[in-house]
């Protein structure tokens, strides 16, 4: 059983806010649920909408295909209408969210206690339960008759709560940044966190991203643990920075939140057109880790991760994410395990942009010169060795299969899902550390009769990276890629994969 | 701490670097000027914890002269540097040092803002109005007409006013002094002083590109004339007397303007 509702309206309607409280009670009732936002760049007005998908299974993608439309205004039907499948039912009207709220659990078939304990749930119930009663009784049709079942979700979250969350179990104490879409969520948890008595963490926006990073990179020299995060043009005004963390070998941890194009882009949309820009911004040779996170557990645990490494070495390190991740809610099955991190004391010194002696001091004699980019380069192995210590890629699916799919990132929910309900016979790698990459994965693909590369992108980064570090090349037909600022369906994504592997 | 303790402190303050500024670079004046101001600082208050950022140019060799802990900064960036520094750690006494390409070029957005935020660390502009370490290029305050290889025609625009663009941003001390070690001592004093971010540009001629030997004589110290320092309209008028260009102008120095107002690191 899976059902999938689009919730649409104008910005300022409160389609966020409906799928927020149906997710609710679903989670009250037992089922899993996840839910992506799609939205304009404008305030009021305009189309946004979320797609929730459930199921009694787990899940963490959107079918193309609804069974169920609530249109907060006459727009979200003429766009989605076509999505609807046969018995799909369309909610529509002059009401509000709230009241089309209510007649969502009742077309669902959810009893009303479990409509008055989602709003109690949610802290709402004295502003919300009349509209939402009203709905619930107004409403006559039947779209399923939900049974309560016994699973249980440990928690539902984007992976911006999960980064904010894991940022600050990690020591985090500075976090600086500029605001930009889709990064910015980042920014308010962490802001909203601050509320909180329990972290005395501090958000602090300043002039622009190249403020922020050395802002931040001051801070960090001098003995607190600060985050900056950004996307794709915050992130190239920072990389010159970037390579001042590199040389000076002060630890920073940068959350990259991706948006799809070149330039401004699509600012409220997602993609993975940035891999490159991460592996290989900032000028000069020096060590990175790129992290590729791909729910809420791995963004838990990498994020964390990133904290514990740019410490201990000393280095940036690039949590690697886009509006998929970050702003999707997803549920979590295991709780990630959390580790103290060490912030290494190097105050007070002498920290150099310029090539240094160990006092540092500037200088430029030949013998110096080479002894420091020999260290730069032990030290990038000493990295590699320690990545390889912890988990840097996932297997799934059939380990011995000759046929393999490879990717990394926000698009894993859609991929394990598709993978699930083919029935086709594969082994899925999803690539987690993309810097240093995981040498063992020349292994996983030997004796590969075919491999498939899965990515939100134009042009296939991670194929190329393959190549370069495997050998392996991926034949332009068996990339499946996607660009048009959404993320993948699982259904269209069955039927591609399907289409490659017979 | 007993006597022997207290003359490694003061020597402390000098590393082994020999430097490599050209002979009679004014940038000595501001080194010993800050050395003898650590100096003092150091006998009466020995527990302070100092430290400091510079840009890159010429005057970012300080870094490698002064024996301070900080971050010798990319180029336009020692500001925002700063801030972080203040920021997690209010209670180091920092000096900042910028080149005029620094300041008023690649990092002027962070200048602006120093003023707005007002962290209180004081920052030392050494302005040689020319990029001296890549040979001679106009900067921001070049004055009209000044040549190199790379523009043989002239400088054909009028140079900023980085004292009136610092009142104008509400920077709560403002101050230019000639690089001279005595004046350098005596204003870093000043700033000290001072709760919050403290502006200090240092005119200083560079002996092989930017040499105008008459500067010494046309300055004058705004203290010494009685000059009211609380007044923001007065301190615009005083800025406004030397252009950075006209040969015959007198030169204001001292602290044009001083008012104190809420910290960054404060209040944040």
């Amino acid at each position: 059983m899976k059902i999938t509702i689009i919730f649409g309206g104008k910005a300022g309607q409160g389609p966020n806010l409906l799928s927020e409280i149906v997710s609710q009670g679903l989670l009250i009732a037992g089922y899993y649920v996840f839910y992506s936002r799609e939205y304009q760049s404008l305030i009021r007005g305009g189309h946004n909408y979320n797609i929730l998908t459930f199921s009694d299974k787990p899940v963490s993608s959107n079918e193309s295909k609804i069974d169920l439309l609530i249109c907060l205004d006459d727009n979200t039907k003429k766009i989605h209408k076509s999505q609807l499948k046969k018995q799909g039912l369309v909610i529509e009207g002059e009401k509000g969210n709230l009241f089309y709220a209510g007649s969502v659990f009742k077309i669902l078939g959810l009893k009303l206690e479990i409509l008055e304990q989602t709003l109690k749930k949610m802290n709402k119930y004295d502003d919300f339960i009349d509209e939402a009663k009203a709905g619930y009784n107004f409403e006559k049709r039947k779209l399923i008759d939900l049974k309560p079942l016994k699973n249980n979700s440990l928690d539902f979250m984007n992976g911006s709560q999960a980064i904010a969350e894991a940022s600050l179990s990690s020591g985090l104490e500075l976090y600086y940044a500029y605001p930009m879409t889709p990064a910015t969520p980042l920014m308010m948890e962490l802001g909203q966190m601050q509320l909180d008595k329990k972290s005395e963490h501090k958000v602090i926006e300043l002039e622009s991203e190249i403020a922020v990073i050395n802002a931040a990179l001051g801070s960090s020299m001098v003995g607190k643990i600060a985050m900056v995060g950004t996307s794709g043009g915050g992130f190239d005004l920072m990389t010159e920075a970037l390579s001042l963390s590199g040389m000076a070998e002060i630890p920073l941890v940068i959350y990259l939140s991706s948006r799809p194009g070149p330039s401004t882009g699509l600012a409220t949309y997602t993609g993975q057109g940035d891999l490159n820009l991460a592996l290989y911004s900032g000028h000069g040779e020096f060590s990175r880790i790129v992290v590729a996170p791909g729910d809420i557990e791995e963004t838990f645990e990498k994020t964390n991760e990133c904290f514990a490494l740019s410490e201990k070495f000393g280095i940036p390190c690039i949590l690697l994410g886009d509006k998929h991740l970050g702003e999707s809610k997803f549920i979590t099955l295991k709780n990630p395990s959390i580790k103290k991190v060490f912030k290494k004391k190097n105050w007070p010194a002498k920290f150099n942009s310029y090539e240094h002696n160990s006092e540092g001091i500037a200088i430029e004699d030949i013998e110096t010169i080479n002894k420091n980019f020999e260290a730069r380069i032990k030290k990038h192995k000493d990295i590699a060795l320690e990545v390889s210590k912890l988990e840097t890629y996932r297997v799934y699916g059939n380990k011995d299969s000759k046929n393999i799919i490879l990717f990394w990132g926000s698009t894993k929910g859609a991929i394990i899902d598709a993978f699930s309900e083919s029935g086709i016979d594969a082994k899925l790698i999803q690539l987690l550390y993309i810097e240093p990459f995981p040498e063992k994965i020349k292994e996983e693909l030997k004796g590969a009769k075919k491999i498939i590369v899965i990515e939100n992108n134009a042009t296939s980064p991670l194929s190329n990276l393959l190549s370069e570090k495997t050998q392996n090349i991926i034949e332009d037909k068996n990339k499946i890629l996607k660009y048009d600022g959404r993320p993948f369906f699982s259904d269209l994504l069955a039927q591609e994969i399907k289409r490659r592997i017979k | 701490m007993n006597k022997a303790e207290q003359n490694k402190k003061l020597a402390s303050f000098k590393t082994k670097t020999i430097p490599t500024w050209c002979p009679g670079c004014f940038n000595f004046q501001i080194l010993a000027g800050t050395e003898m101001f650590l100096k003092e600082q150091a006998q009466k208050e020995p527990k302070k914890e100092w430290a400091m950022v510079s840009g890159i140019g010429c005057h970012g060799k300080m870094f490698d002269y002064l024996n301070l802990p900080g971050l010798n900064a990319l180029h336009g960036r020692s500001i925002p540097v700063a801030v972080g520094m203040k920021v997690a750690k209010p209670e180091l006494n920092l000096l900042v040092y910028c080149g005029d390409g620094d300041a008023y070029a690649e990092g002027i957005e962070h200048l602006i803002h120093a003023a707005r935020y007002n962290s209180n660390f004081k920052l030392l502009v050494h302005n040689n109005q020319v990029f001296a370490l890549t040979i001679a290029e106009p900067s921001p305050v070049s004055e009209i007409g000044y040549k190199d290889k790379t523009n043989p025609r002239g400088v054909k625009l009028a140079p900023l006013n980085p004292i009136r663009l610092m009142l104008a941003s509400g920077a709560s001390f403002v101050a230019r002094v000639f690089a001279d070690v005595n004046q350098i001592k005596q204003i870093l004093g000043e700033a000290n002083k001072h709760k919050g971010f403290a502006f200090i540009e240092v005119l200083q001629p560079c002996v092989i590109f930017h040499p105008d030997a008459s500067y010494k004589s046309r300055t004058y110290n705004l203290q010494e004339k009685g000059h009211d320092k609380t007044n923001l309209s007065l301190a615009m008028e005083k800025a406004e007397e030397f252009d950075y260009t006209n040969p015959s102008n007198k030169i204001p120095l001292g602290i044009f303007y001083q008012k104190e107002k809420p910290i960054f690191e404060d209040i944040i």
